[in-house]
């Protein structure tokens, strides 16, 4: 009887502590997976407050072995986002929709005005100067992201070229 | 002998002032190579043609406005989520940096929609007057944008979306499908601004990507000019 009761406690203890183990070591994968892709300076250009499109940009750092590709991008109070790139192409200036963004390994991709950037559709109500947006952001490999994103007017000054490469 | 050689001399050289006068002025040579971020277009022999718009607050905006003094002119639509915004950006920055500097005075600025449909001079006022409250916005019949861009090299196409997400290219000339208001399209078009003269012809050219300080000098090289 004791030894069928003890036998059952150090069962008990043994699947406390592996279920304890496989936690942390599910949540150090994730945390090592999610910190494979990291985002800074995420923003919004401030807009007329009838403006039927915005503009997203932000540096995606990719700390992986292997290209990482944004596949989507979501936020509440829009129509759609749709993933866009300006390019010069016979004397114009072209918005041409991208299927993906590819994020280089060991590299980043810059989403800046007049280049990559993600375009927001008939907002239902213009995000304000000095507001936030929420945007979600789906990679290949399930990974995703949410980042907020301040809104706010260009930078006065475009040092190197900021935002002239096309 | 003496006279006739001093005669001589004397016709060549008004012969030479003579070309010189006549040629120096519209060829631009001297203004040209100070130019840094403009191309002077300007060619008095091709007036801009006659046009009859409205302005933002539906008041006729024609050919006569465009001879009030110089004139910032560029072509947009308020669809536009990268290029546009970024270009009336610009142009504020350039109005603030004309400004502040005193030898400098401000060009009105003009800026017209390459999408009336769209862009009613309702739209064009809340959307442009946000840059700065001086812009003018101008919209009207689209047969007549469509003529007016013409001498300026200016143009576009609407870009919509078939059933199969394949972008479809559709000219100006083109009519657009019933369902395209609804659906949505872009446009890819030419980014230039240009200068107006005081007698409304096109002077010089800024291509795009604009840089406002340095697009300040050669505005004062221009006017002064």
């Amino acid at each position: 009887m004791f030894n069928k009761a003890k036998k059952l406690v150090l069962a008990a203890i043994t699947l406390i502590t592996l279920n304890s183990a496989i936690a942390i070591e599910h949540h150090r994968t994730n945390q090592t997976i999610a910190e494979k892709i990291v985002i800074n300076n995420p923003w919004v250009r401030s807009a007329p407050p009838n403006t039927p499109m915005l503009g997203a940009f932000m540096e995606i750092h990719n700390n992986s072995n292997q290209t990482v590709k944004l596949l989507s991008a979501d936020s509440k109070g829009y129509r759609r986002l749709e993933l866009h790139k300006t390019q010069y192409e016979d004397g114009m200036m072209k918005m041409i929709k991208q299927d993906f963004m590819p994020i280089p390994a060991h590299g980043k991709l810059t989403l800046k005005p007049g280049s990559w950037h993600i375009m927001l559709i008939a907002p239902e109500s213009v995000p304000r100067e000095g507001g936030t947006v929420m945007i979600d952001l789906v990679f290949d490999n399930g990974l995703s992201k949410t980042v907020h994103a301040p809104v706010r007017k260009m930078k006065k000054i475009m040092g190197n070229r900021h935002y002239m490469t096309h | 002998m003496n006279n006739k050689l001093l005669s001589s001399i004397g016709v060549v050289a008004l012969a030479i002032a003579a070309f010189y006068f006549a040629t120096a002025g519209k060829d631009y040579q001297a203004l040209k190579k100070q130019l840094k971020v403009s191309y002077i277009l300007h060619n008095p022999d091709k007036p801009l043609p006659e046009f009859s718009l409205l302005d933002h607050n539906r008041q006729l905006f024609d050919n006569t406005h465009l001879k009030e003094g110089w004139s910032l002119l560029l072509f947009m639509y308020t669809h536009c989520p990268d290029i546009c915004p970024t270009e009336l950006f610009d142009m504020s920055r350039l109005k603030n940096l004309m400004e502040e500097d005193k030898t400098a005075s401000m060009p009105s600025v003009v800026v017209i929609t390459f999408d009336s449909l769209r862009d009613t001079p309702e739209v064009m006022k809340e959307y442009i007057t946000h840059f700065d409250k001086d812009f003018i916005g101008v919209s009207g019949d689209q047969a007549q944008i469509d003529r007016l861009i013409k001498p300026f090299g200016a143009y576009y196409e609407r870009v919509i979306y078939d059933e199969k997400g394949k972008p479809v290219i559709l000219k100006a000339s083109d009519e657009l499908p019933k369902d395209a208001l609804e659906k949505g399209y872009i446009i890819n078009h030419t980014a230039w601004i240009y200068l107006i003269n005081p007698e409304g012809e096109i002077f010089a050219g800024f291509p795009s990507p604009h840089k406002p300080s340095a697009m300040v000098q050669d505005i004062k090289l221009m006017m002064d000019y």
